[in-house]
């Protein structure tokens, strides 16, 4: 362990790793902020500029961008109550309110300070948990791989909320994008329509960059956009009982958001929901949250930052994403040839460890931009939207067809685009969608070689004892929650209907 | 009759919900039929080319209707006291509240929601304007001349800005990507940039 973060330090301290940390959680912060943008979009449109990087200065400044977007959409949602990422939205709440109540730049520092706290916590778990993790997975063969992919996809099911089926549905959608072309293992091209360019199926990052970037950019026009609250600096001075008030919200948004992040497509935005409903039951202050505390702000920014930092663990050490951001991620690692999973730690040490502390310093960077210059960064939301958005356009396409060299990317870019868009406008969740595209190969791939080795038994997944835990956990989360609302639903119908029925009979 | 009183009223869904939910019930049914063609097994008795495609297919179509059926069918929820129905319900009010905070301050775009929805319609239109001009002038000037159309035609901004705008993003795309990562960006039958 020690010797492997002595390797890491060294990994991530060399100028150039160092700098492009400080570029990634520079950039993250401002893609945060700016409503049209978000982590994923972020990452999906500056991937194609770090193609040039070595893979771990890349990686290191596309992981700063996701967790430094963390901090700066929260900015957004404080001064505008306009979320620039999904996971700040429950920061509308409470954190919109307390600048409303002219407590802006407090909301802001409660925020940045509870988001590092959570962030150096979680990394710690992060340095603890990956590797025995990957260890562990070393010994999982096609049938246990094939279960743990089936149990990333069925965690959809639990955390979907009130849009389980359409989780679900576009989960499913994403696989059947992700097979379009010829499939390792087959010879038989599916879905291309007599289209050459099909052949190799659909560009990750063109797609990724259409639903995220586009889409975002033609949902935002569609919504409109609206005027920032101004913070300032001497209002970034916290009163002692507002510090004292965060302390507990944010351990316990750290718990909540570490113990969600880990899931693989759980993700930042329900730790953060989450997070609040926690307060909402235990916190001291419950009675008024929404209208502008301490404990609103501090729980959901902490959860949040948790999370996103506990979703390395499944990515790094299964190779499963634990949210949309690090399903793009996970696709930069293979853009530059890396394989995301239990052999990565063995095979490039200095990557992985080098990527891990890298997160220390780049959340150490984020609390001195943030903190004090909060003020300073919320002026980017005075950036007219008018002018911003034609570049993002611009940018979005040019980027994609770096990557895939071709102009049939464009038009992916653009179909895709309009997708995301409707997907945005019509209440259906993109991140399934992402999860099912990245997860599809590697769920065909696991299928074929269980099929294989079995036979064509798949039922040698309830043979094995690993696989056979990870897939009645699937089972479970697949068939558990709705099956635990519906019985809730009906106990809840029966206790309202029985005040009634005693009213009647007396 | 009390017991009527009680019962929460069933909300009509949206078209636009039934006929985008009808939609992926037929892609879901189309990938199905497709899928199967390629094979579902391989003369070894092995997982073959259509396994997984007529599996997800026929899932998308069985979840579809099951969603569609939802839509109509299912009674609206009843308070049960969970977290998940709590995180639910934040997620409702964090929408109202931003919703509220739409309606009480200006849309810094200055449109009405009508002239937003006629908008999107444009800015798609000159984007598909844009991908089609890419093999006549190339892409960084078809991408530039999107960038001039909607600052100037959507936005109504200024010239002068919306030109420096443009001539910034080119040049800077064309320093980055070709210059810098040496993407060979198309120049079309222009053959500038």
């Amino acid at each position: 362990m020690i010797e492997n973060l002595q390797l890491g330090l060294e990994t991530a301290l060399s100028p150039t790793n160092l700098l492009w940390c400080f570029v990634g959680v520079f950039l993250g912060t401002v893609i945060g902020l700016l409503p049209g943008l978000g982590s994923a979009t972020g990452v999906a449109i500056l991937l194609p500029v770090t193609l040039a990087m070595e893979p771990i200065t890349a990686l290191t400044m596309l992981a700063g961008i996701y967790y430094g977007s963390q901090y700066g959409a929260s900015t957004s949602s404080i001064l505008l109550a306009t979320p620039g990422d999904s996971s700040s939205v429950v920061l509308t709440l409470d954190g919109y309110q307390m600048a409303r109540n002219g407590r802006a730049g407090a909301a802001l520092a409660i925020s940045a300070i509870s988001s590092f706290v959570a962030s150096i916590i979680t990394l710690v778990g992060l340095l603890l948990l990956a590797q025995p993790i990957a260890a562990f997975a070393l010994n999982f063969g096609p049938p246990e791989n094939l279960a743990i992919i089936v149990l990333g996809l069925a965690t959809i099911v639990t955390f979907a909320g009130d849009k389980v089926l359409r989780g679900i549905i576009m989960a499913a959608v994403g696989l059947l994008i992700s097979m379009v072309g010829i499939a390792a293992g087959f010879p038989v091209a599916r879905f291309t329509f007599g289209s050459v360019n099909l052949l190799s199926g659909f560009e990750f990052v063109a797609v990724m960059i259409g639903l995220f970037a586009i889409g975002e950019v033609l949902h935002q026009i569609h919504r409109g956009g609206e005027a920032p609250i101004r913070a300032r600096f001497r209002d970034l001075l916290l009163t002692r009982s507002e510090l004292r008030r965060s302390v507990a919200p944010t351990l316990r948004g750290t718990a909540t958001g570490f113990g969600l992040g880990v899931l693989p497509g759980a993700g930042a935005t329900l730790a953060s929901f989450m997070a609040y409903g926690l307060e909402g039951r235990v916190g001291p202050n419950r009675r008024k949250l929404g209208s502008g505390t301490v404990e609103g702000v501090a729980g959901p920014e902490a959860s949040n930052n948790a999370a996103a930092n506990a979703s390395f663990i499944p990515t790094l050490s299964l190779g499963i994403p634990g949210s949309g951001t690090t399903a793009i991620l996970l696709g930069a690692f293979v853009i530059f040839g890396l394989q995301p999973g239990p052999l990565l730690f063995e095979q490039h040490p200095a990557l992985v460890w080098g990527l891990l502390v890298s997160f220390f310093f780049g959340n150490l960077l984020l609390l001195v931009l943030n903190l004090p210059l909060a003020p300073v960064f919320a002026q980017v939301l005075r950036l007219p939207y008018s002018y911003l958005y034609p570049l993002i356009l611009f940018l979005g396409f040019v980027g994609a067809f770096a990557v895939g060299n071709n102009t049939f990317t464009l038009w992916v870019v653009l179909v895709a685009g309009m997708l995301g868009y409707l997907m945005k406008r019509f209440g259906f969740p993109v991140a399934p969608l992402v999860l099912g595209l990245v997860l599809g190969p590697l769920l065909e791939r696991a299928l074929d070689q269980t099929s294989s080795m079995s036979g064509g038994n798949l039922l040698v997944v309830f043979e094995r004892p690993i696989s056979a835990v990870f897939a009645v956990a699937a089972i479970l989360a697949f068939v558990g929650p709705p099956l635990l609302k519906e019985i809730s639903r009906r106990r809840a119908a029966a206790a309202n209907r029985t005040p009634e029925s005693e009213d009647l009979h007396a | 009759m009390a017991e009527q009183a009680v019962q929460p009223r069933r909300t009509r869904p949206t078209r636009s919900d039934v006929v985008g939910t009808a939609l992926l019930a037929a892609i879901g049914a189309a990938a199905t039929v497709l899928g199967h063609g390629y094979g579902m097994v391989d003369d070894d008795g092995h997982v073959g080319a259509g396994f997984l495609p007529t599996v997800t297919g026929a899932f998308i179509l069985v979840t579809a209707l099951a969603e569609i059926a939802r839509m109509y069918l299912a009674a609206p929820p009843a308070g049960t006291g969970s977290l998940l129905e709590g995180v639910d319900r934040i997620e409702q009010r964090a929408a109202r509240a931003t919703a509220a905070a739409h309606e009480e301050q200006r849309d810094t775009f200055g449109r009405t929601a009508r002239q937003r929805g006629r908008a999107i319609v444009t800015v798609f239109a000159i984007l598909l304007g844009a991908l089609l001009l890419v093999p006549v002038i190339g892409l960084l000037l078809a991408l530039g001349a999107m960038v001039l159309a909607i600052t100037l035609g959507v936005e109504r901004k200024p010239v002068l800005p919306a030109a420096l705008t443009t001539v910034g993003v080119v040049a800077a795309a064309y320093l980055i990507f070709v210059v810098a990562l040496g993407v060979p960006t198309p120049t079309g039958l222009l053959g500038l940039v």
